[in-house]
C-alpha cells in the first residue's frame, strides 16, 4: 500500500523488465537502449500484474480493471510512446477485475483469473479465443503460478482452499488447507514440487508430485499431505547491532530458476516491538532429496520495506534477486553462485548483471553467499 | 394423471418418432461435416452455395424433420393443436344435420412451423459454417466440454427460437392463405367461417399460440444443437497414433504411414493433432520418433514426420506467394475496376507460377528473393505508357523479364535495374527457359513459342484478339453495379479462404519444433542435426512469405468478434494464430539451441534473420 511500483515483470531470454506504475503507466527498461518506451492506454487501470509472453520477443500482458491488454511492441523500435493500436484487448463479461496472469512455458496460453470470478480463462491470445474453466464454490483466483516445466498451475482462492490444475487435460485437485487461504506459492524447476505458504502462518509448506510422464493423462499426481519445511516463526538474533527480532508471517516467495535460491518476505507482527519486514534467503535443493538451508537475510534503508520480489530469468552467474521497495526504489542484488544445473544456451551477449534505475539506485551490503 | 398420459401409445409413437429424427439428423451432421471450411468469396459464390442440391437436399430433409418434430409436439400437447381437422362449430341453421370437418388451423400453424424452423435451421447451418469442426485450443475430457457448453447453448435455443417464430408470424401473414388452401381443397375440409382466420394480424397476436410455438420451437433446436455439439465433441476428440507398430496389422495406422499417404482430411487432421501432443507431452513416444530402424539404423520415423511437415510448410509457402504475386500483377496491369480477380491477366503472371513451381523443386532458399526480383520486374510493366497486356510488344518484353528468372543466372540476386535485365535475356538461353516453355499450361499454347532472346517470337493474332475481347467484355460487365455487386470479391473472405486449412500448418510447426527442442536432449542418434538446415529454412522462408503477406490490404485486420456466440467463428482468424505460432516456433528452436546454431550450414540471409532471432530482435 502506497507503493509507487504495482507490478514489476523481467522479460523471460533478455535484460529487459516492464515497471507498472501507481498513475496506471507501464515503462519498459532495456539494458541495451536508452530509450525507455511509456506505456499508456485508456482502459488500462489498476494494473495488478504483468508477464512477459515466453519465447518471444516483445509481447506483454497486462492485467487491468475490467480486460487483460495485451501489448505487441516493436524490438527495435526507438519511439517512448508506443501507440493504443499496439495493444489487443481481451476482456471477457464478468470477468474482471483481472488480478493474475500466467502465460505457459511453451508460450502459447495465457491465463487470466481473477478474485470475483469461479472461472480461469485460458486465452489463445493470436485468435482471441478463450476457455472457461469453471469450478463450483470458493471464490474466484488469488494468485496464479504455471511451474516452470509447463505441467501443473496453483490456483490459489480466497477461501482455505487452493487447486493444482495439470496442464494437459486440465483437470483439478482441491488442496483443503486447515487455517487460512494459501498466500503464495512458487514450483521448482522441474515442476515436481510446491512450497506455500498459508495467510496466518509462518511455516513453509511443501508439497511434492509425481514426476510427469505422458502416460499420466489427467492426473495432477500429488501426493497425499503436505509436510512443513521451514518454520519462520520470531526469533531473535545477534547481530552487530544489536538483538534483532526477525520472524513472522510470510508475504511472498520467489525461487529462482535453477532452483537453488528461495527468497521470502517476512513480515513481523505489526504490535510487536522493533518487528521488521526483511528477505529471507534460503539455499535450496531439489534433487536427489529437497534440502532448504538458510543463507541470509536482506534489508533495505530505514523505513523502507519490501514489497516486490522476482528473480531474474536467465542470470547467468547465478541468481539475481530484484526486490521494489515501498520507497520507490528498485534494486537489484546478485548472488553469485556456480549452478549444479547444465546451464541453457542463452542470448550470447552476457546481462549486465546490475542496472541503474531511473528513480534511484540502492547497492546494498547484503549478505550473499559464495559457493 | 399426467404419468398415465406418458405411457399411452401416443406418447411412445411420439418418442420413438423423435429418436428417428434425432438419427436423421446425426447421420446428415456426419455426412455434410468439414474440417476446412469452404467459404464464399463472393455473394454470388454464396448463392450458389445454397442453391446446391447437396443444400437443397438439406434443406427439405430438416424441413421434413421439423414438420415430424412439431406434429409430435402438437399431438403430445393435445387440446387445441391435436388434430389437423375437427368438427366444425355448429351453425345455426338446423339442416345441417352431418357435421362437416374443418381445417384446425392452428394445428397447421404448427406444422408449418415446424417446417419453417427446420428450414433455418438448414439455412443458418450452411452461411455459419455450422459443418465447420473447430478443434479445441485446450484439450479436456468430453464430458467437461459438453458440459461447459450446455448453458450458452440453451440460451442460445432459446433466442433463436423466438427470431424463428417472429420470422414465421410474418411469413404466415403474408402467404399464410397459400397452404391453407391447398389443404382444404386436398383434403376436402372445410374453413371454418366461426372461427378466426389466423393469417389475420389479431389471429396472429395469440400469445399462447406465440407461446406453444416458441416452446416446440426451443425444444426442436435444442435437441438439434445438442445432436451437432456431441457430434462435434465426438469427431475432434484426440487419437492416439502408434508412432512405431507392435504388431503387424497395425501398421497401416501408424503415424508416419499416415501422415506420409493421403487420408482422408479428418484423418490427417487428427494424425497432426496427435503429431503436436506426443511432441509436447510424450517422452516416450518422442523416443519412438528418434529411433532407428533395425538392422539398417536408418530414421525412417522421424525422415516420414519431418518430411510431411515441411512439405506442408512449403505448399503454405507456395501458395502465399502465388497470392502475392497475383495481387500484385493485378493491382499493376488492370485499369482499376473493383477487384475482378478472375484467372490471371497477364501471360506474366501465369509465366511466374510456372516458374515458381519449376524452381521450386531445384532450390527452396532463394525463392523469397526471386519473389522480390519477379516484383520489382513486374513494375515496368506498369510504367510502360499504352501498353496493353494484349499487345504484341509486351508479352515477349515480359517473357524476357520472366525468362531471366532463373536461379541458375549469375544475374540473379544482383540486378534490380530493368534495362540490364532486359538486356539479359541476349547474352544466352538457359535450359530451364525450355524446360519452363514445355510447362506451359494449355490455355496459352502460343507463348511456348515464345523463345528468350532475339528468338522472340510474337503470339498469334487470333490470341490477342480473344485477350482484347475478354478485356472489353470485362470492363463493360464492372461497369455494371449489380454484376459488381454479385461478383466482386469480398477482400477479408478471399483472405480467410487461403488460410482455410491453416490448423493443419499450425500443428505440424508447433509438432516439428517441440521435437527439434526436445531432440537437444533426447536424441541420441542425432537424426534431426542433419535436418536441421532444412527446417530451418523452410521456417524462415515461410516467416518472410507470412511477413509480406501481412502488408497486403485487409490482411492484418483483424475480423469482429462476437462474444457468446454459439457458433464457432475460430476460422476467421487462423492466420493470426499461424504467424504466432511460427513466430513462437523460430524461437523455441533458438532459444533452445543458442549459439550452437551458429554452426548450421544456412544461407547468409537466413543466418542473418537467425541472428535476429537469437538477440531477441524481430
Amino acid at each position: 500500500a502506497g507503493c509507487i511500483v504495482r507490478a514489476f515483470a523481467w522479460h523471460p531470454h533478455t535484460s529487459k523488465f516492464a515497471v507498472a506504475l501507481l498513475d496506471d503507466s507501464i515503462r519498459v527498461y532495456n539494458s541495451n537502449s536508452a530509450t525507455i518506451p511509456s506505456l499508456k492506454h485508456r482502459l488500462q487501470r489498476n494494473v495488478a500484474a504483468m508477464a512477459w509472453k515466453p519465447l518471444c520477443a516483445s509481447i506483454l500482458a497486462v492485467a487491468c480493471q475490467s480486460c487483460v491488454l495485451v501489448w505487441h511492441l516493436d524490438p527495435t523500435s526507438l519511439s517512448t510512446r508506443p501507440s493504443s493500436g499496439c495493444a489487443q484487448v481481451l476482456s471477457y463479461p464478468g470477468h474482471s477485475p483481472v488480478t493474475s496472469l500466467a502465460w505457459a512455458p511453451s508460450g502459447e496460453l495465457l491465463l487470466s483469473a481473477s478474485p470475483v470470478d469461479t472461472a480461469m480463462l485460458v486465452w489463445d491470445v493470436s485468435t482471441e479465443n478463450c476457455v472457461q474453466l469453471q469450478w463450483f464454490g470458493g471464490g474466484g483466483v488469488t494468485y496464479l503460478a504455471w511451474s516452470p516445466d509447463g505441467s501443473k498451475v496453483l490456483a490459489a482462492t480466497p477461501s482455505a482452499v487452493f487447486r493444482v490444475w495439470e496442464a494437459q487435460m486440465w483437470t483439478c485437485e482441491r488442496w483443503p488447507t486447515i487455517k487460512g487461504r494459501c498466500q503464495t506459492g512458487c514450483w521448482s524447476p522441474d515442476g515436481s514440487r510446491l512450497l506455500f505458504t498459508v495467510l496466518g502462518e509462518s511455516v513453509i509448506y511443501s508439497l511434492s508430485f509425481s514426476e510427469y510422464r505422458g502416460e499420466m493423462q489427467g492426473q495432477v499426481g500429488g501426493s497425499k499431505t503436505a509436510s512443513i519445511v521451514a518454520d519462520l516463526s520470531e526469533t531473535t538474533f545477534e547481530t552487530l547491532y544489536g538483538e534483532e527480532r526477525i520472524g513472522g508471517e510470510v508475504h511472498s516467495m520467489v525461487w529462482d530458476p535453477t532452483g537453488e535460491r528461495l527468497a521470502v518476505i517476512i513480515r513481523g507482527h505489526a504490535d510487536a516491538p522493533g518487528s521488521q519486514t526483511v528477505i529471507a534467503v534460503f539455499r535450496t535443493r531439489n534433487s536427489p532429496v529437497f534440502e532448504l538451508l538458510p543463507c541470509g537475510f536482506l534489508r533495505g534503508e530505514r523505513g523502507a520495506q519490501p514489497q516486490l520480489i522476482t528473480f531474474h530469468p536467465c542470470f547467468k552467474k547465478g541468481a539475481l534477486l530484484t526486490v521494489c521497495w515501498s520507497t520507490g526504489k528498485i534494486s537489484h542484488v546478485p548472488f553469485f553462485f556456480v549452478s549444479a544445473h547444465v546451464p541453457c544456451a542463452s542470448p550470447s551477449r552476457s546481462p549486465v548483471t546490475v542496472m541503474a534505475m531511473a528513480s534511484a539506485s540502492v547497492r546494498e551490503q547484503p549478505l550473499f553467499s559464495e559457493l | 394423471d399426467s404419468f398415465n398420459d406418458l405411457y399411452t401409445s401416443y406418447v411412445i409413437f411420439c418418442i420413438l418418432l423423435m429418436s428417428v429424427v434425432i438419427l436423421v439428423i446425426s447421420i446428415f451432421n456426419a455426412e455434410f461435416y468439414a474440417v476446412v471450411p469452404s467459404i464464399p468469396c463472393s455473394r454470388i459464390a454464396l448463392i450458389g452455395k445454397i442453391i446446391h442440391p447437396q443444400q437443397v437436399i438439406h434443406s427439405v430433409v430438416h424441413a421434413i424433420m421439423g414438420m415430424l418434430v412439431a406434429w409430435c409436439a402438437a399431438v403430445m400437447t393435445k387440446g387445441k393443436f391435436q388434430f389437423l381437422a375437427v368438427p366444425c362449430t355448429p351453425s345455426e341453421s338446423l339442416d345441417d344435420a352431418v357435421p362437416q370437418m374443418c381445417l384446425n388451423e392452428y394445428h397447421l400453424f404448427f406444422l408449418l412451423s415446424g417446417a419453417f424452423m427446420g428450414y433455418s435451421y438448414s439455412l443458418l447451418y450452411l452461411i455459419n459454417n455450422m459443418n465447420y469442426l473447430p478443434f479445441p485450443i485446450i484439450q479436456q475430457y468430453k464430458y467437461l466440454r459438453f458440459r461447459r457448453s450446455l448453458p450458452l447453448l440453451v440460451k442460445h435455443g432459446c433466442v433463436e427460437s423466438l427470431y424463428f417464430v417472429r420470422n414465421f408470424c410474418v411469413a404466415y401473414y403474408f402467404f399464410g392463405y397459400i397452404p391453407k388452401a391447398w389443404i382444404s381443397t386436398t383434403m376436402d375440409l372445410h374453413i371454418d367461417s366461426k372461427l378466426h382466420p389466423l393469417d389475420t394480424l389479431t389471429g396472429l397476436l395469440d400469445l399462447s399460440l406465440f407461446y406453444h410455438a416458441w416452446l416446440c420451437g426451443v425444444f426442436l433446436l435444442i435437441t438439434w444443437y445438442i445432436a451437432w455439439l456431441l457430434f462435434k465433441i465426438y469427431a475432434t476428440e484426440t487419437h492416439h497414433f502408434p508412432v512405431q507398430p507392435t504388431f503387424a496389422e497395425e501398421t497401416d495406422q501408424c503415424l508416419p504411414k499416415i501422415l506420409n499417404s493421403n487420408p482422408p482430411l479428418i484423418i490427417k487432421f487428427l494424425a497432426l493433432q496427435d503429431l503436436m501432443l506426443l511432441s509436447q507431452y510424450s517422452p516416450v513416444r518422442r523416443q519412438e520418433v528418434f529411433s532407428l530402424s533395425q538392422p539398417g539404423g536408418h530414421p525412417h520415423n522421424w525422415t516420414a514426420i519431418s518430411r510431411e511437415c515441411l512439405s506442408l510448410l512449403s505448399d503454405l509457402t507456395q501458395r502465399l506467394i502465388t497470392q502475392q504475386e497475383a495481387a500484385a500483377a493485378n493491382g499493376r496491369a488492370k485499369q482499376p475496376a473493383g477487384e475482378l480477380k478472375v484467372s490471371p491477366q497477364t501471360p506474366g503472371a501465369v509465366v511466374t507460377e510456372d516458374m515458381s513451381f519449376q524452381s521450386q523443386r531445384s532450390n527452396i532458399v532463394p525463392r523469397a528473393s526471386m519473389s522480390s526480383l519477379v516484383k520489382s520486374s513486374l513494375m515496368p510493366l506498369k510504367t510502360s505508357p499504352g501498353s496493353d497486356v494484349g499487345s504484341p510488344f509486351s508479352s515477349p518484353a515480359l517473357n524476357c523479364k520472366m525468362g531471366i528468372l532463373d536461379v541458375n543466372s549469375p544475374w540473379h540476386g544482383s540486378v534490380q535495374s530493368r534495362h540490364v535485365m532486359r538486356r539479359g535475356p541476349k547474352l544466352w538461353t538457359s535450359g530451364s527457359d525450355l524446360q519452363m516453355n514445355g510447362s506451359h499450361h494449355e490455355s496459352f499454347p502460343v507463348l511456348s513459342a515464345a523463345r528468350v532472346g532475339s528468338e522472340a517470337v510474337q503470339p498469334s493474332f487470333i490470341y490477342t484478339w480473344l485477350q482484347n475481347k475478354q478485356e472489353q467484355i470485362k470492363n463493360f460487365l464492372s461497369k455494371r453495379v449489380l454484376i459488381m455487386y454479385f461478383f466482386s470479391k469480398h477482400p477479408e473472405a478471399s483472405i480467410q479462404a487461403v488460410f482455410s486449412d491453416a490448423q493443419m500448418h499450425i500443428w505440424a510447426l508447433e509438432g516439428l519444433s517441440h521435437l527439434v527442442a526436445a531432440s537437444f536432449t533426447e536424441d541420441q542418434f542425432g537424426v534431426v542435426q542433419t535436418t536441421l538446415p532444412a527446417i530451418l529454412n523452410t521456417l524462415l522462408t515461410l516467416q518472410e512469405v507470412v511477413d509480406r503477406h501481412f502488408k497486403l490490404p485487409h490482411v492484418s485486420s483483424k475480423p469482429a468478434r462476437i462474444s457468446g456466440s454459439l457458433v464457432d467463428t475460430s476460422y476467421k482468424t487462423l492466420r493470426f494464430a499461424l504467424r504466432a505460432s511460427l513466430k513462437t516456433a523460430l524461437y523455441r528452436i533458438t532459444t533452445v539451441f543458442g549459439e550452437h546454431l551458429n554452426a548450421v550450414q544456412v544461407s547468409t540471409e537466413h543466418k542473418k534473420r537467425l541472428q535476429q532471432f537469437l538477440e531477441y530482435k524481430e
